[in-house]
């Protein structure tokens, strides 16, 4: 109890280099361009539409909107990619300053998956701009989209986590999470619509039951898209979901902590 | 409870040495396979305890890769103990890298934030404490240009900064006091004192002994990961330094014996271990030359060598009294050596009277028991006005039209008369030219800026100069030049230069003295070191009393035995020790035919008093062995 306490209190005490990294990282990445913030929003744009003329075509018939069906699938995967793949180099690409002073480890996990997370939220301005160029329709249930990004959050956190500290160990980690991302998106619903796949019984069984992002790419959907309170079985998957991935990624990195220094 | 700020009890720190490291999956899955995982450990710390109290500062010294940053990084938290636990309380500020932790591409202004951040400062905290770093730093100009464009110094000086803004419980340093200006280091030094000062806890890492010294007052030595030895820094430090200085002339010596193994000719042969040669061969050897320098006698140093004898210093071949106004050749000597701060002051005894030396106030006021200067340079005018001597035939005429009856009868007539063996009056009187006389009360015999005696003697100053030179004692030049005259290229020959030629022109001569040298069982014979004895039926000029050369000395061991020496002046007749060259016209021009053969051999260099025939103080002889030196090397 006292172990948990004095984590709790060592994560108060850095709260603000949490917010310190975040800020850097955004700022680093907008600093000198032009237009600045508004990268967030135009480069999501942008891929957007070139996909749109790309795919629309291909699934019209079964989607109505498609650039909005697609915008809340893309954002939350384009979310977890950039998330964990930036996470595994977190421990890894601070070597200097962790082999010089005292500041734990996750620190910078933690601030990589946030300001990924932040970034994600300023391209939200994104979607609206899609929904109103094409004129969707607007339902009370976006407020709560907040729930599923938390969700989400909690996830890639965790995920974060573990990803960090394989890497530590394994430096060709990050070759094989590539191949597992391409994967990811093409057999998440991102692109098409799950019915498309109706023929292939166990492979839509494959993605409801063990893709993770099926869970909040639903309930995103269902939220913005579809304009109605998600299933009780995508709702409470997801908050059990990232919570237990959140539980293996913090015992992993905990119980592996005290060697990364020897190895980074 | 206890009551230690850091407790390190019984750590190790292992690490992975295998040769190659596996750090990807890939190859880990082959190695598995194979069975070829390997973990080839490596303590990195063994046994390590350290325990400190509030206040106290700690430097950590050892050679490259001995555990010192790795015990820091332990303390600090950032390393594991395999074995052993690591207890602090209070913060830690740990200054192991200045500026760890920078984003290049950030400004001064917001590395000062995630700088504070990462130490574990909260956002207000900096806020408040923002203008008090930039002023230590002293940037405020270059606050908002990315900090990549920084300097070093200007990075440490930041990081230093942020460091030190809080007065933290604990404070680690690891040697990054050795980048900046040395303004920077002086305020840095300033700062850290005035932690010490304020009850900072210190761990200081450096490679300067002396920073440690001053800075701290303990100190652990460590080596390959052991702790060699903890305690007071004084004692540590020199303990550390005799070992790194003990292997250091190890290796050297490894070296050479190697060559000389090798048989390899030397660059030069020293021909006399005394100031001259020795300074000679610690010149040439710095740089790059290799000597090798034989000596007729048992021992080095020539004449200045002194002789420890149960702790007193003797000067075996008389008093030596290093004393010069040329500043180079005193921070030289000082260099190699510690002197003391002796002032030469002799005193005089004639019959039952004693008087000061040399001829000053204190002399004429005893002789006349006048008070000024204008009474006493009345006397002795009216002393000499009273000889009516106007061409002085002999030395006693001239000393009397010099210094009067009183002054010459007492302290000058005797005295050298035995030095010279002869009758005043039948001495030329150009021996002397003229005789100081001091109106003022001050008994120090030189005039010169510096003055003073090795302390320890001569000897070890000689020493330390032919450290990691090749010596051989008791070796006379002829014969050794005979015997090998391949070994060596070319030759620094300081004995008589009469003697290298063979005596093909005759003997030079020389005056000399003799010593009669004897332990007293007293604790102070004399009660000066020098005492002249003026009288002519006294039979020695001199007494030497040893002791009293190294007052320091007999501060911290007061010996209840003496040494005196007493000093005869004896005539001279070839094959005895010479002392000092008759600088009279016969042996001059004699001398100058023996120079233009000197000139004729290329490969020597004829130096010091008895190459040179010329009489050298100690001063003297090593800026002319220095010049000499440079001579060499523009040649």
């Amino acid at each position: 109890m006292n172990l948990l306490k004095y984590r709790i209190k060592t994560f108060f005490k850095y709260q603000d280099l949490v917010r310190e990294l975040v800020q850097r990282d955004l700022k680093l990445k907008y600093r000198r361009s032009f237009l600045g913030y508004l990268w967030s929003v135009l480069n999501p744009l942008l891929i957007m539409i070139v996909l749109t003329v790309v795919f629309s075509n291909l699934f019209n018939k079964s989607i109505k909107n498609f650039p909005v069906y697609l915008f809340t699938g893309r954002m939350l995967y384009d979310f977890l990619k950039a998330s964990t793949t930036n996470a595994m180099k977190s421990v890894t690409g601070n070597a200097a300053l962790l082999k010089k002073v005292y500041i734990p480890k996750y620190i910078f996990t933690f601030a990589k998956v946030t300001s990924c997370m932040v970034d994600m939220v300023l391209s939200m301005g994104a979607l609206l701009i899609v929904m109103v160029v094409t004129r969707a329709p607007f339902y009370w249930q976006f407020l709560l989209c907040p729930v599923v990004i938390l969700q989400l959050y909690i996830f890639c956190c965790g995920l974060g986590f573990l990803l960090a500290e394989l890497t530590v160990f394994f430096r060709d980690m990050q070759y094989i999470y590539n191949a597992v991302l391409t994967a990811w998106l093409y057999l998440t619903p991102i692109m098409y619509p799950l019915d498309a796949l109706k023929d292939v019984k166990p492979l839509v069984i494959l993605i409801k039951g063990f893709n993770p992002l099926y869970y909040y790419v639903a309930q995103f959907r269902d939220l913005i898209y579809y304009g109605r309170l998600p299933g009780p079985r995508v709702f409470f998957g997801g908050w059990i979901i990232a919570f237990v991935m959140l539980g293996i990624g913090v015992c992993c990195f905990q119980k592996a902590k005290d060697k990364f220094i020897l190895y980074i | 409870m206890n009551d230690y700020v850091i407790d390190v009890d019984r750590v190790s720190i292992r690490f992975n040495l295998a040769s190659e490291k596996v750090d990807n999956l890939k190859e880990y899955a082959i190695k598995l396979m194979k069975h070829e995982l390997m973990f080839q450990e490596f303590l990195a710390l063994q046994d390590v305890s350290l325990k400190v109290k509030k206040g106290e500062s700690w430097g950590l010294i050892g050679t490259n890769g001995s555990g010192k940053s790795t015990l820091l990084k332990t303390i600090s938290g950032i390393l594991q103990p395999y074995k052993g636990t690591v207890t602090t309380k209070g913060t830690i500020a740990p200054l192991i890298e200045l500026g760890a932790g920078f984003d290049g591409n950030l400004t001064g202004r917001e590395n000062i934030y995630l700088n504070g951040m990462v130490l574990g400062h909260s956002r207000k905290f900096m806020d408040e404490h923002f203008d008090e770093i930039v002023q230590f730093a002293n940037l405020k100009k270059f606050l908002d240009s990315p900090i990549k464009n920084f300097s070093s110094g200007m990075k440490a000086r930041l990081g230093f900064s942020v460091a030190t803004v809080v007065n933290p419980d604990i404070l680690i340093v690891d040697e990054v006091l050795e980048v900046g200006d040395y303004n920077f280091r002086r305020r840095c030094q300033e700062r850290m004192q005035q932690m010490l000062a304020g009850g900072t806890t210190l761990l200081f890492v450096s490679h300067n002994i002396q920073t440690v010294k001053n800075l701290c007052d303990n100190a652990i030595w460590l080596d390959k990961g052991v702790v060699r030895m903890a305690g007071p820094s004084e004692l540590v430090c020199n303990a550390y330094k005799e070992e790194q200085d003990r292997i250091a002339k190890e290796k050297k010596e490894e070296k050479r014996r190697k060559l000389r193994e090798a048989k390899k000719p030397y660059d030069y042969l020293i021909v006399g271990a005394g100031l001259y040669g020795a300074v000679f061969a610690s010149e040439m050897t710095k740089k790059g030359k290799r000597c090798l320098v034989i000596d007729k006698r048992d021992h080095i140093g020539g004449n200045v060598y002194t002789k420890d004898v149960d702790g007193i210093q003797v000067h075996q071949y008389g008093a030596h009294i290093f004393h010069t106004s040329d500043k180079q050749v005193w921070n030289y000597v000082n260099k190699l050596t510690e002197f003391n701060n002796y002032i030469n002051s002799p005193v005089a005894v004639y019959k039952d009277e004693l008087y000061n030396l040399p001829f000053n106030m204190n002399t004429f006021s005893r002789l006349w028991n006048l008070r000024t200067p204008k009474e006493v340079q009345a006397k002795i005018q009216e002393q000499i006005a009273d000889l009516h001597i106007t061409e002085p035939q002999n030395l006693e005429e001239q000393a009397l039209s010099l210094v009067g009856t009183d002054v010459y009868e007492k302290l000058i007539k005797g005295y050298t008369e035995k030095q010279w063996g002869r009758d005043c009056r039948e001495l030329p009187a150009f021996i002397i030219r003229r005789l100081p006389l001091r109106f003022t009360y001050n008994n120090n015999y030189f005039n010169d800026r510096y003055q003073g005696i090795p302390v320890g003697g001569y000897t070890q100053m000689v020493e330390k100069l032919l450290d990691n030179i090749d010596v051989m004692l008791e070796t006379d030049f002829f014969t050794y030049r005979k015997e090998h005259p391949e070994m060596f290229k070319k030759v620094v020959y300081t004995g008589m230069i009469d003697e290298y030629f063979d005596y093909c022109y005759g003997h030079l001569e020389y005056r000399t003295v003799r010593f009669e040298t004897e332990r007293l069982e007293e604790e102070n014979h004399q009660g000066n070191a020098v005492v002249n004895y003026t009288e002519r039926e006294v039979p020695y000029t001199r007494v030497i009393e040893h002791k009293h050369f190294a007052p320091e000395e007999e501060r911290e061991h007061p010996k209840d035995f003496t040494i005196i020496s007493r000093e005869y002046s004896t005539e001279w007749k070839p094959g005895i020790e010479p002392y000092y060259p008759v600088n009279d016209e016969k042996n001059s021009a004699l001398y100058e035919q023996y120079a233009e053969l000197a000139k004729k051999e290329k490969d020597v260099i004829f130096g010091g008093r008895l190459g040179q025939y010329k009489y050298y103080d100690m001063d003297k002889v090593i800026r002319a062995a220095l010049d000499a030196v440079n001579e060499a090397g523009r040649k």
